[in-house]
């Protein structure tokens, strides 16, 4: 499967009563925005009202609570559209043409349980930990309606929508617009592949989702993952917005759809392929709580490793504690088929670094990147502006009592940053 | 005695008053309600279960929400033991080694959020045994 990705460079938001991408701004009214989004019944029912903001590189704003950052893409040439099976038909991507607005993210916010977590800075030293305070965020913040206390996985079904449909708006003002730079990705079937680099090891990159349930999911063409088999995935479908996240807990190393649309596992395994490694595929598989599902995942993950004749596969996981028993299963059982493993994981090894990184652990788990301790314990400064709202600082994950202090600094541990120890590697700092 | 992965076998230990409210008749689980155990104190009696020869049928550490955030915990249990599992006892004394190293956060969590708390635990629990936790949460 053959995908081109158009990269269009957004340097600049601007809000304007015209909606376009014109060299390298992106202008846009909030109110056609709004109302593109209200077109949705569920986002009608659940949602009060959306208010737009712009935050950009360098400002001295805290975006915060967080839910999900996404990255728009409009689909110019070939099958399906965007987000299939949620926004668009579900017909398969990850071929064709596809225009990227890079440098830029929607970010949705906003309360939705009272513990509600992520905070990204856009300056100061918690930009440094998350990808995202160098982008252009277009901020939207949703605000509930009466009674959804009752209802709140309609209410995150409701703001998930939100998301994503503001980013196809955005992604569709790209549509006529010349890419500033394009890429062809491309990986080959099984007997193509080996014709075409028979010397090469065979590695694939096998992508574990959030499954547990209520804000900790992952949809793969609309498809619940707790409840599907562990299966394969063409790299370009995932590029292709196959993956996104309904994922709403541990802001530190959660993967949002803007992680899955550019996943550096598959942008590296991209890097190489062909030169160093036959990049085969994608093997996606789940998380889920109830232990025989772990078993069966685990074990058609390494039955998929053998099958394939793979030399080697990359394992990266999602969350805390329950994955990590996924994982040291994953990596247990691919290894035992004689497929070499490198898990991809972060650590919670308490504040003084010195615990038990894992909750589970395994020696055939011999080769492990970290993306840090989420226990860290961190200084935010005081932002000139919020976007959304602090009521929840001391009682998000990380946070304590007094947390926020009255100077309007926050002290907490890494954990509350969107994105600070992320599991697939997307991260801003590193060892190397 | 009910077979492994039947609905008759699962025990669920929980300190979590949602649970009951919205599963309590609704199944063939039976339910072991205990409002006065903390987390770590059901994660102890779940071990123990599981040194005596009880099956475990769902992950301890369910959620990324940290052990030291929510004072919540549900999980599934055989009602019969079958035997003891090495695996199963190895899950429980790292899920009780996980708690002991998170900080405790001494923080009053106001009424609302401890709600949420409730919640996430609750549909976590009825997500891993296919019980509909929307039409429990309507009961």
């Amino acid at each position: 499967m053959k995908l081109e990705l158009g990269y269009i460079q957004i340097k600049d938001i601007q809000f304007s009563k015209e909606c376009k991408v014109a060299n390298g701004t992106l202008y846009v009214d909030p109110d056609a925005v709004k109302a593109y989004l209200y077109e949705d019944d569920d986002v009608k029912a659940w949602v009060k009202d959306f208010s737009f903001d712009v935050a950009k590189p360098g400002e001295s704003v805290r975006i915060t609570p967080v839910k999900d950052v996404i990255e728009p893409r409009v689909k110019v040439e070939g099958p399906g559209g965007v987000f299939p099976g949620v926004i668009s038909k579900v017909e398969t991507v990850g071929s064709g043409k596809t225009h990227v607005l890079r440098g830029m993210a929607v970010v949705t916010a906003g309360k939705i349980v009272g513990f509600q977590e992520g905070i990204i800075d856009m300056s100061g030293p918690g930009a440094e930990y998350t990808p995202f305070s160098k982008l252009n965020n277009l901020v939207v913040v949703a605000e509930p309606n009466e009674g959804y206390q009752d209802h709140k996985h309609e209410y995150e079904h409701a703001v998930r929508i939100a998301g994503l449909r503001a980013a196809t708006y955005i992604g569709e003002l790209g549509r006529d617009v010349t890419p500033d730079e394009t890429a062809v990705f491309e990986t080959y079937g099984i007997k193509e592949g080996i014709e075409k680099l028979p010397n090469l090891p065979r590695v694939a990159y096998v992508h574990m989702l959030q499954s547990q349930g209520l804000l900790h999911d992952t949809y793969v063409y609309g498809v619940d993952a707790k409840r599907s088999l562990t299966t394969i995935l063409c790299p370009t479908e995932t590029m292709d917005g196959a993956i996104i996240s309904g994922n709403c807990v541990s802001a530190c190393d959660k993967n949002t759809t803007y992680h899955h649309q550019n996943n550096p596992v598959v942008a590296n395994l991209f890097a190489a392929h062909g030169k160093t490694l036959n990049y085969v595929c994608n093997i996606i598989t789940n998380e889920n709580v109830y232990l025989a599902d772990k078993q069966r995942s685990s074990d058609w993950t390494s039955k998929l490793c053998r099958l394939l004749d793979l030399d080697g596969a990359l394992v990266s996981q999602e969350g805390f504690g329950n994955p990590d028993t996924d994982l040291i299963m994953n990596c247990k059982k691919i290894e035992l088929q004689g497929v070499k493993t490198v898990i991809i994981t972060d650590e919670y090894a308490g504040q003084d670094g010195k615990s038990q990184s894992l909750a589970d652990a395994d020696p055939l788990a011999d080769a492990v990147v970290t993306g840090g301790n989420a226990n860290e314990v961190i200084i935010l400064p005081k932002m000139d502006k919020v976007i959304g709202t602090l009521d929840y600082v001391d009682v998000i994950a990380g946070g304590h009592a007094g947390s926020l202090r009255p100077d309007g600094t926050i002290e907490a541990e890494l954990q509350v940053i969107t994105g600070a120890t992320n599991e697939m590697g997307f991260n801003r700092l590193s060892a190397r | 005695m009910a077979a492994i992965n039947n609905p008759r076998d699962f025990l669920i230990l929980t300190n979590n008053p949602l649970v009951p409210q919205c599963m309590e008749g609704r199944g063939l689980f039976s339910i072991r309600f205990e409002p006065q155990r903390s987390f770590r104190e059901i994660l102890v009696e779940a071990r123990d279960m599981v040194y005596a020869g009880h099956i475990l049928y769902t992950h301890p550490l369910a959620g990324s929400v940290k052990p030291n955030e929510t004072p919540y915990k549900s999980l599934i249990v055989s009602l019969s033991p079958h035997g003891f599992d090495a695996q199963h006892g190895e899950l429980m004394s790292n899920a009780i080694a996980v708690f002991d190293k998170f900080k405790p956060l001494e923080r009053e969590l106001p009424e609302s959020v401890l709600k949420d708390f409730q919640l996430i635990d609750y549909t976590l629990l009825a997500g891993a045994i296919g019980f509909d936790a929307q039409a429990g949460l309507s009961k």
